[in-house]
């Protein structure tokens, strides 16, 4: 049965460390830089595609830099735990100086999972602030060191989000509507616009498939929380693009006297406002600019925490 | 009606200006290609301007707006540092690019600019929002504000600014009628003289260090701090600038404004909040707290340079003097040192030492805060270096912070050395820094004007550094006095050697 220990890892570590300064001075480098603003626990699955997580982490660190520990099941069999120990350096443009970050990876059968988190403890940095991303919908509940869990309701019910918890929680669900959220604001900066907001009666939201994503009710929730008076409508809509549809097609608030309409066709986004559009650049949004912007958010948002009660209330009308 | 808009996320969101329109006179300049349109550019890559921003270009050289287009696509593709080029981005950022040719001087211009502007409004939806950016010689400045005036555009449906560049006047005097001039049409709150120092990402970063951090305030005091080097070195000289530096030097070019604001960032006292009033207000009262020096101690507090001939690596360096437009025997200093006091009860009794040249070995603008020894010596004189602690802020290039202190050397003994600890702006933050125009020309279409120069805060300045100036230029001075690509002249050195200090040689 495999184990494993922290101590071990934490020396390995360190003379990762040592090795890493020798070879600079070796090289006539001006040494190494340590960086670490938080840890990272990845958690997730061994069929997840790994080259595809190693290039996200490794964009994220330049701006994050982190002690990053990926946790990876493997599935059923014997109760096993393995690590590997590893370091992601980057040189910095024009600077002679190497920039380093930690890696740790930990591979766990499911039946080791319970022996996670007292490997994990030891190994996250003292005093920063640990945040856990589950890129598998299993993880959920597993979650206590964490400041902060970022999940990705587009994968499971939005109902798994109710209740009260000790972390601050992010959703990726919801990062996707930044711009959306971000253009429509900007809309309503124009004077004659948001003198004509209070007419608004109706807001449609169209959405892939037959019923409505987490993103969608994001929106719809999110809308209504600022303009109260309002009736939300969710219809399915119609996704001709060439690459996956996104969780959101399309948005049309609509009063006496105003129509605005945002939607969103490949790269663009197209703006309607009484009648006159607008195709500004919005390229699709990855993994990696969804994560750096949850990654900058270390404390409560309160408009998401709003809104995914909103948003409950909205998706599940019966639920109390 | 609404008044505020109920879908702003200022967590979420990045900072977006409203809509506008801003007016560049001098739009064929250099700062105008180099600067302002790249910075421009950028912010509308960045998704920061609405979909109808404007800008109108105004300068004497006749062209179509298409022909002014094309110049300033060929200059954002020139000048823009770390920005990909983007076909889209740029066809849409330049359906709003606009020019007027005209004289400054002739009121007609100013119709043409109305009616454009009026134009604008109605196609491009600014709201009546204008933003005027003087890139011009500094005497057009009030012409300017007093046509804008004549014709009514410093008024109107939206909010009316104006951005002026550096120099402020070229005395106390000159900078109070300038200011008064500007306040004929435009007033206090409207007038945003911009420094571009004041927007770098890392003398903002002074602030958040400061007021941010709950350990470094207890000890920035006179009771923990030696003295304070503060240096604005460049390795060019005045390159095509000779006529424009015969009236400048260095005093006026970088101290009075540039390192003076660099200074009271770093020595006033936390503001109430980080408003821009507040934080102005402690800028303010921290330049009024610099002692004004009597002739007698600028002679061995100040020290002006001019550089001579020189080598560096092989190369040979023309002398100032020898530069084209300056005068063969001419009195401009490339280079000034000053050592000023700041009469409170933070700082009093501490030298802040300035300096600033031309033709210097390298170009870096760093403060060093030297601070007090250990009070009580326990390891023996030869057990090692005693570099005092130092914590130092680099503006430019590689900005960043470093701490400097003594550590133990590995092995038997007690054997000391100082170390480095490192936080590197740049890297330590994998993120692009916005440059110092993107940020301060979004700060002004927000209606920030944190970081921008106040009136009070140019007069203070001018109160210090005008005495400097009248004595050295009733003074012969011996030019010149340090060869291209040296430390300076050697009497700097001997100024701080007056008080048992010596540069740093960063």
């Amino acid at each position: 049965m495999g184990t494993v220990a922290p101590e071990k890892i934490l020396r390995e570590l360190a003379d990762l460390w040592l090795s890493v300064g020798k070879r600079g001075q070796n090289d006539d480098a001006s040494g190494v830089l340590r960086a670490c603003t938080m840890t990272l626990v990845v958690l997730t699955e061994a069929g997840d595609e790994s080259g595809t997580l190693g290039e996200t982490i490794a964009a994220l660190m330049p701006e994050h830099p982190a002690r990053t520990i990926i946790i990876r099941l493997t599935g059923a069999g014997e109760r096993t735990l393995a690590e590997r120990v590893y370091q992601q350096c980057w040189m910095p443009f024009g600077q002679r100086r190497q920039i380093c970050c930690e890696q740790i990876e930990i591979t766990a059968s499911d039946d080791a999972v319970a022996d996670l988190p007292p490997v994990v403890l030891p190994l996250v940095v003292a005093d920063l602030p640990v945040i856990v991303w589950c890129r598998s919908p299993r993880f959920v509940d597993h979650l206590e060191v964490a400041h902060k869990v970022i999940v990705d309701s587009a994968a499971f019910p939005l109902n798994r989000l109710a209740g009260t918890r000790d972390y601050i929680l992010g959703d990726l669900a919801w990062t996707r509507l930044t711009r959306w959220r971000q253009m429509l604001a900007q809309i309503f900066e124009n004077r004659e616009n948001l003198a004509a907001l209070d007419r608004v009666a109706t807001v449609t939201i169209q959405h892939p498939g037959g019923s409505p994503t987490s993103s969608a009710f994001y929106l719809g929730a999110w809308v209504k929380d600022c303009l109260p008076q309002v009736e939300v409508k969710f219809v399915p809509g119609t996704w001709t693009g060439k690459a996956e549809a996104p969780l959101v097609i399309g948005i049309v608030l609509e009063g006496e006297g105003i129509s605005v309409e945002l939607a969103r066709w490949e790269d663009r986004m197209v703006t309607t406002i009484n009648g006159l559009a607008q195709c500004v650049n919005l390229p699709l949004v990855t993994e990696y600019n969804l994560m750096r912007e949850e990654l900058a958010i270390v404390r409560h948002d309160p408009v998401f925490e709003k809104t995914l009660a909103s948003a409950l209330r909205l998706a599940y009308p019966k639920d109390k | 009606m609404p008044t505020e808009n109920p879908f702003q996320d200022p967590l979420r969101f990045e900072r977006q200006a409203p809509e506008c329109a801003a007016v560049i006179f001098g739009a064929n300049g250099d700062l105008t290609k180099r600067k302002l349109l790249p910075a421009l550019y950028r912010l509308a890559y960045d998704r920061r301007l609405t979909a109808g921003f404007a800008v109108v270009g105004i300068s004497r050289t006749p062209m179509t707006d298409d022909q002014f287009r094309q110049k300033m696509l060929e200059a954002v593709k020139e000048f823009s540092e770390d920005t990909n080029f983007d076909e889209n981005v740029w066809r849409a950022f330049a359906t709003g690019l606009f020019y007027v040719a005209g004289d400054i001087a002739d009121p007609a211009l100013y119709q043409r600019l109305a009616a454009k502007l009026n134009e604008i409004e109605s196609s491009r939806h600014t709201g009546g929002n204008v933003l005027f950016y003087l890139s011009t010689q500094p005497s057009q400045y009030a012409p300017i504000a007093q046509s804008l005036g004549a014709a009514g555009l410093a008024k109107g449906n939206g909010w009316r600014r104006l951005i002026v560049e550096k120099p402020f006047g070229h005395d106390l005097a000159s900078a109070r009628e300038l200011s008064d001039r500007l306040h004929e049409h435009f007033d206090e709150s409207s007038v945003y003289r911009i420094d571009h120092y004041l927007g770098k990402e890392t003398v903002q970063n002074i602030l958040a260090f400061r007021f941010g951090n709950g350990i470094f305030e207890p000890l920035w005091n006179r009771r923990y701090i030696n003295h304070i080097q503060i240096t604005g070195a460049e390795s060019i000289g005045v390159e095509d600038r000779g006529a424009y530096y015969e009236e400048a030097g260095a005093l006026d070019d970088m101290i009075q404004n540039h390192l003076l604001q660099v200074m009271a960032t770093i020595a006033m006292e936390p503001s109430a909040s980080f408003r821009a009033t507040s934080v102005r207000d402690e800028r303010s009262k921290l330049l009024r707290s610099i002692r004004p020096m009597k002739p007698d101690e600028i002679r061995v507090n100040t020290v002006a340079g001019q550089y001579g001939a020189g080598n560096v690596g092989g190369k040979q360096l023309s002398g100032y003097r020898q530069e084209a437009k300056v005068a063969p025997d001419s009195q401009t200093d490339t280079y000034a040192a000053v050592t000023f006091f700041v009469e409170n009860w933070r700082w009093a009794g501490v030298p802040f030492y300035i300096r600033t040249g031309k033709r210097l070995p390298k170009r870096v603008t760093e403060i060093a805060i030297q601070f007090n020894p250990a009070p009580l010596t326990i390891f023996d004189e030869d057990d090692g270096d005693r570099a005092p602690n130092l914590l130092v802020v680099r503006i430019q290039p590689d900005e960043g912070i470093s701490l400097k202190f003594l550590s133990k050397r590995p092995g038997s003994g007690m054997n000391l050395r100082p170390v480095s600890m490192d936080f590197n702006y740049g890297s330590s933050f994998g993120e692009r820094s916005p440059s110092a125009y993107e940020t301060l020309l979004l700060d002004a279409i927000i209606g920030d004007a944190t970081l921008y120069t106040r009136q009070d805060m140019v007069e203070a300045s001018w109160a210090v550094v005008e005495p400097i100036q009248n004595e050295w230029r009733s003074t012969k001075l011996d030019f010149p006095n340090y060869p291209a690509g040296s430390w300076g002249p050697a009497a700097a050195d001997e100024m701080l050697a007056r008080r048992g200090h010596t540069w740093r040689r960063p």
